[in-house]
């Protein structure tokens, strides 16, 4: 176990997390406590860059790393570089939805049978939520907690940021975490204000309903609170300076966005013959004027913004802005599912519509079970609602879709140095003397069992993606990052096991950032950005995206800054 | 029947949020043969969607008068239809012809279309077939009446603006 100890203690931290982990705030003004607290994350290395609002101007985040920062030992079950990765899913509707109709329990049965450790409740935003399903799904939630122990369950919402598209906000479970939910729906949300065109007015709302969500975390009154945005170029209304304002509102909340949306069956031939992810739009007077017509399609079933090698992911992570993705179900009714909405339901009246009855085969529904096809892998500290958030913001999130792969373990390290203790995890900052040599270490379990579509996948190529860090754009809407591109790719030569690859840097003087992703190999295309990415992911056909035979996984960056 | 001239362009709009509204008012207008009738969206002084008709010499139209505030982006949609370089038509030579399946070839001989991009790819064969669904939606781009489209199920294509999206989840409530 090594080290383990350390991660259990951190489970059953007093609260006080959030003033720890805000680095705006300095160690002097934060109360003792805070102070051993935040020194033990630097030490243990569980102080990311989610915290800040950038990589370049926080020295203090990682200097750690590169050391020894005992993060946990070899031979853990479960664990890879110390962490224990936790699979879930941020986006999942309930029967507090209007256009879904599960109960709570149902989604975390199945959630929980195919394999997730941890899950949000996100129901829309709306006027019949804001006055009456955000208290009444919670009893549910509860009761959903006490019966599925091994599952964590938050509760949040899936908010209509005004202006803009839809986002996950989910808080700590606690006494307040109703009440926090409620005030920001009612206070914030672009339904319940009519507040969803495209204006200034609108953006700043947005804003203040982030930045209301930083104040409750800071009084305490949720021990954490989180934002990432759902679906973000599926209409294109989520313009690169409002995800730029987002993230900057707080960081300790904005953290990220969906880089695969949900819905994923949605383009089954045979079935909803639509587009994957329901990405099926055009450009309209809400969208943002500078997004191409590729932007409203996924691409081997993600989203543009996270596709796109040089695109707008990149140009955030550029910038050195912390800022991570996310794959899940948005689940609201399920493919081959047999049930239906209870007969007879009142939806407006009373919040929800009745449980679901038996009902006939659904094979037009768009969506998966949580955890069936897409999965969010978390490196957490324990299982424990708050690891499960620390992780989250502190990027040490990689996703797969139709369990690609079983385990990954990516860091950036000193040449040579292949301790199972050192290197930077994923969402780290390694800071390192001009001239030192790095490299980056990846290690993948590979699929070992079937996934949910009864077969074993077969990992075909892994890319190694890197770009310079330039630091703050003058142009906040800008979407591209001309010096990202694929480095490196390894072909993968064998089916069980595990495979290990190594990629030098080589002597390193400049910043930039890394990342990882892999593929089943079956359907590539060159990238947007051209020769930044000759076998990238190609765009899904309406009509004829099968999920299960176009697989990727995506890792979350590493950022290398000599000085 | 191909090459009508069109010899005034006009800017309408009542500020409609959708393509879809605009082009529901479009059909209402009554407007004579010959229009070709472009959908434009606009940004300013809100977000929202302008026409623009090209009318025939000899056209006749009792047209709606635009609002004052809508009169600056309803100008600028007549001017870039007229100049070709923006306007998603709606109505145009030879779009009653543009139904079920039709080859490359036929879709530009029968319409006013000049050419068809494939998103991301090379010019298309003229034998490849275009399933149109019943809603096709070319936009002028320099000086040519483009047709974007993407590969479709069975090797064929498909024009890139599908006609009912599946509406954002949530929807009304």
């Amino acid at each position: 176990m090594g080290h383990g100890h350390h991660h259990h203690d951190l489970g059953g931290q007093p609260a006080g997390v959030p003033e720890a982990l805000d680095l705006s705030i300095p160690d002097g003004e934060l109360s003792p406590a805070d102070v051993s607290r935040r020194g033990f994350l630097r030490g243990a290395g569980l102080l990311g860059a989610g915290a800040a609002a950038s990589v370049l101007a926080t020295p203090g985040v990682a200097h750690a790393h590169g050391d020894d920062h005992d993060h946990g030992s070899d031979g853990d079950h479960g664990r890879k570089g110390g962490f224990l990765w936790l699979a879930g899913d941020h986006h999942i509707h309930t029967q507090y939805s209007s256009d879904a109709q599960y109960r709570v329990l149902d989604q975390a049965r199945h959630g929980r049978a195919y394999g997730l450790d941890w899950m949000v409740i996100t129901d829309h935003g709306s006027v019949a939520h804001a006055k009456i399903g955000v208290d009444k799904v919670n009893p549910d939630i509860v009761a959903t907690r006490e019966q599925l122990k091994d599952l964590l369950v938050f509760q949040g919402l899936e908010w209509n940021i005004p202006a803009a598209e839809h986002a996950t906000v989910f808080v700590h479970p606690g006494r307040n975490e109703v009440a926090v939910l409620k005030e920001f729906e009612n206070a914030y949300d672009g339904t319940v204000k009519n507040a969803g065109g495209s204006t200034p007015e609108n953006e700043a709302l947005a804003i203040a309903g982030i930045k209301f969500l930083g104040e409750a975390v800071r009084r305490r009154r949720v021990e954490g609170a989180l934002f990432l945005a759902n679906h973000p170029a599926r209409r294109g209304v989520d313009s690169p300076h409002e995800i730029r304002a987002w993230r900057d509102a707080d960081p300790s909340v904005a953290v990220g966005f969906e880089g695969a949306p949900g819905h994923q069956a949605a383009g089954l031939p045979g079935g909803n013959a639509g587009g994957r992810g329901f990405y099926e739009g055009s450009p309209s007077s809400a969208s943002f004027p500078g997004y191409p017509l590729e932007s409203y399609r996924t691409w081997g079933g993600f989203d543009w913004m996270t596709a796109t090698v040089g695109g707008l992911w990149d140009s955030l992570l550029a910038e050195g802005k912390a800022w991570w993705i996310s794959a899940n179900s948005d689940s609201h009714v399920n493919y081959l599912d047999t049930s239906t909405r209870g007969p007879g339901s009142n939806f407006d009246l009373n919040g929800r519509y009745d449980d679901p009855v038996y009902g006939p085969l659904l094979t037009e529904a768009g969506d998966y079970w949580p955890g069936q096809y897409s999965r969010t892998h978390v490196g957490a500290s324990s299982f424990a609602y708050r690891a499960v958030m620390d992780g989250i913001r502190s990027g040490r999130v990689w996703v797969d879709h139709g369990g690609l792969i079983s385990g990954l373990d990516v860091r950036a390290r000193v040449a040579g140095d292949r301790r199972s203790t050192s290197g930077t995890p994923l969402g780290g900052v390694m800071r390192v003397k001009r001239g030192t040599k790095v490299e980056l270490t990846i290690d993948i379990d590979l699929a070992s069992t079937p996934n949910w579509a009864q077969f074993v996948p077969v990992l075909a190529r892994v890319d190694v993606i890197a770009g310079s860090v330039t630091g703050a754009v003058s142009d906040r809407d800008s979407f591209t990052a001309p010096n990202t591109k694929v480095v490196k790719s390894f072909e993968v030569d064998k089916g069980t096991g595990k495979v290990s690859f190594t990629y030098s840097f080589g002597r390193v003087d400049e910043p930039f950032y890394v990342r990882v992703r892999g593929t089943d190999g079956k359907r590539t295309a060159p990238g947007l950005m051209g020769a930044a990415d000759p076998v990238g992911p190609a765009m899904d056909v309406i009509g004829d995206a099968d999920p299960w035979l176009d697989l990727w996984f995506y890792g979350n960056p590493i950022w290398v800054l000599p000085s | 029947m191909r090459y009508t001239e069109h010899v005034r362009y006009v800017g309408l709009s009542l500020g409609h949020g959708a393509n879809r509204e605009a082009e529901h008012w479009l059909y209402t207008l009554g407007l004579p043969a010959g229009v070709e009738a472009c959908t434009h969206l606009a940004r300013t002084p809100y977000p929202h969607v302008a026409v623009s008709l090209a009318l025939p010499a000899a056209a006749e139209a009792d047209l709606p008068a635009v609002p004052p505030e809508l009169r600056a982006p309803a100008g600028e949609a007549a001017a870039a239809h007229a100049a070709r370089r923006g306007g998603r038509a709606v109505l145009f030579t030879g779009v009653d012809s543009l139904v079920d399946t039709v080859t490359v070839a036929d879709l530009l001989a029968q319409s006013a279309i000049d050419r068809v991009r494939v998103l991301g790819g090379a010019a298309p064969d003229p034998a490849m077939e275009i399933v149109t669904r019943d809603f096709v939606r070319p936009e002028w781009i320099d000086g040519e009446l483009t047709l974007v489209v993407t590969p479709a199920p069975r090797g064929r294509l498909a024009p890139f603006e599908f006609p009912n999206p599946t509406p954002c989840c949530g929807g009304a409530h």
